[in-house]
């Protein structure tokens, strides 16, 4: 135990010098929340839950995995290979720092909301709001895994990440409403990761409730979640590609 | 005798369809200093991985202070102090913090004043608080000495610890060495540099393309070829000439020097003057040396180590 924490407590030290994670994962949501608020101010209500997912599904899918993969490409995966730390432990610590930083994230997006954009949330609203965001951050961090694990560099999982993320980004229902759609498409959006995660989080944050479908819903994202994870761990390598 | 320390027989390794080790076989007593020479891709730091429990072999086992590597690696790795080619540390960390970080991954837990005892032995107290990727090149490898050795480890493998490093460095890495030594760890190194085996290594295995040419102590392996001594000059002449001249046996050149190997450098001296005169050339900066290893590796596999790197 006072391994893993000496281990998570430097994990968490290199993810806060780090300065492209502290812009991408704080600064960046934050100008996003002023430029939307800025664009389309009567919305925020709407806004607000859309870009905490919008970034959770940003976070998840490639900067979660960025740092892990330069280790990875650095050789220092291997160095720690070499030490006796199990793989659990090195992985743990890693997810631990990745939902900490994506919780705080969300905080920050939150906050912007409620103290620049008034928007109404209840004490009961934000404690269903945070399981769902959790949920949601999971989900994704583990669909990010598989996009490191078959991807031979940082670089093309970062491509990779970002082609998928656009894609979710403009049709589940975060910054456009469904109703934009065509029809099609707006019958498979629900079974796509983030379509749920949306749904959850902005009836919690405004309505102080559970969204009349929430069953369906964290079923399915339990679903792309631990099967996500069992793939994403079986493709886990400690070094790059040859 | 007792047993050796590292114990590896008839290792086969491979990367996909490139055979990096083809039965190795070599045992590192306790307490040495044991160099692994050769060029680059000889194979040196798959045999390194093969020990470290991080590669393993198609074929042939590997024991470590009587562990098994393959059936138990954890065990294997306790007993490890590692130092890869590349240093790759986590280098947002300070110093003091990865002393720290990487003794607790052994479940080692160091006090303030362990660490501090660690960074003087290694001239790092004064970069304690700096982050190791803003270490010179020097000081990076004595931060992966001093992290090889935080768990206290009776074995120290070092990879390369001195490539790409000025001589003044290069030196300090070597007292660096030579105290694990005197502490009574065993070391395992590979270089490709012929003067740092010579300096730091009590035995040595000569490898090339996947296999040890010959392992024995540095004089042993010189004294064993009944080599000649070399004559160095900086001269220009035709090598089928020299050749002819006489008890030399050989003759090359590396850059601009002439090398003439001989039984009886005075004889062969005067004659290469004679025939310099023929030819209307003077000679310059004449030297006579003793064998050294690149004269073994040269006899043993027909090439150059400097240049095969």
């Amino acid at each position: 135990m006072k391994r893993f924490l000496i281990l998570t407590k430097a994990m968490l030290l290199m993810h806060l010098r780090n300065g492209s994670v502290l812009f991408w994962n704080f600064a960046f949501p934050i100008l996003l929340m002023l430029i939307y608020g800025a664009v389309m101010s009567q919305y925020m209500d709407y806004m607000t839950p859309g870009v905490i997912v919008l970034n959770a599904l940003s976070f998840g899918l490639v900067s979660s995995s960025t740092m892990m993969l330069e280790m990875r490409e650095k050789s220092v995966l291997r160095r720690l290979q070499a030490t006796p730390l199990p793989a659990g432990q090195l992985i743990g610590s890693y997810l631990l720092v990745n939902i900490l930083i994506g919780v705080l994230q969300s905080t920050l997006i939150i906050l912007a909301g409620v103290l620049l954009y008034k928007i109404p949330v209840t004490g009961v609203g934000l404690a269903l709001a945070y399981p769902m965001i959790l949920a949601g951050l999971l989900a994704f961090m583990a669909l990010g895994g598989i996009i490191s694990g078959v991807s031979a560099k940082a670089g093309t999982a970062t491509a990779v990440g970002m082609t998928v993320y656009f894609s979710l980004m403009f049709i589940s229902d975060m910054v456009f409403p469904l109703d934009m759609l065509p029809a099609w498409l707006r019958d498979i959006v629900p079974y796509l990761p983030a379509y749920p995660v949306v749904q959850l989080v902005r009836s919690a944050m405004l309505d102080a409730t559970l969204d009349p479908k929430w069953m369906t819903h964290v079923l399915l994202l339990a679903v792309y979640g631990i099967g996500a994870a069992l793939i994403a761990a079986r493709l886990f390598r400690w070094e790059p590609k040859a | 005798m007792s047993q050796p320390i590292i114990d590896a027989q008839n290792l086969t390794a491979a990367y996909g369809s490139v055979t990096a080790l083809k039965g190795v076989s070599l045992t590192v007593e306790k307490g040495e200093i044991f160099g692994l020479l050769g060029p680059n891709g000889a194979g040196k730091t798959t045999l390194l991985a093969c020990v470290e429990g991080l590669h393993k072999p198609k074929q042939g086992q590997v024991h470590v202070g009587g562990i098994n590597v393959q059936a138990d690696p954890a065990a294997t790795k306790r007993q490890l102090g590692i130092q890869l080619q590349k240093t790759a540390l986590l280098d947002d960390l300070t110093v003091t913090e990865l002393v720290e970080v990487y003794a607790a991954l052994y479940e080692v837990y160091l006090t303030a004043d362990q660490i501090n005892t660690l960074l003087e032995r290694f001239d790092l107290v004064e970069k304690r608080n700096t982050l190791a990727r803003r270490l010179s090149g020097g000081q990076q490898q004595r931060l992966a000495l001093a992290v090889a050795i935080a768990n206290d480890p009776q074995i120290v493998l070092l990879d390369e610890p001195t490539s790409a490093l000025d001589p003044h460095a290069r030196r300090a890495v070597w007292d660096n060495i030579r105290q694990l030594h005197d502490e009574g760890r065993t070391v395992v190194l590979t270089t490709h540099a012929m003067e740092e085996a010579e300096a730091l290594c009590g035995r040595i295995a000569i490898i090339d393309r996947g296999q040890v040419v010959a392992c024995d102590t540095p004089s042993a392996l010189i004294a064993s070829l009944q080599l000649n001594s070399m004559l160095k000059a900086t001269v220009e002449l035709p090598l089928d000439q020299v050749r002819t001249l006489p008890n030399v046996s050989n003759a090359r050149y590396t850059g601009q020097h002439l090398e003439v190997e001989t039984a009886r450098p005075e004889v062969t001296l005067t004659a290469l003057h004679e025939l310099a005169a023929r030819s209307g050339r003077s000679i310059r900066d004449v030297m006579l040396r003793q064998p050294n290893l690149e004269d073994v590796f040269l006899k043993l596999t027909g090439r150059v180590l400097s240049e095969s790197n």
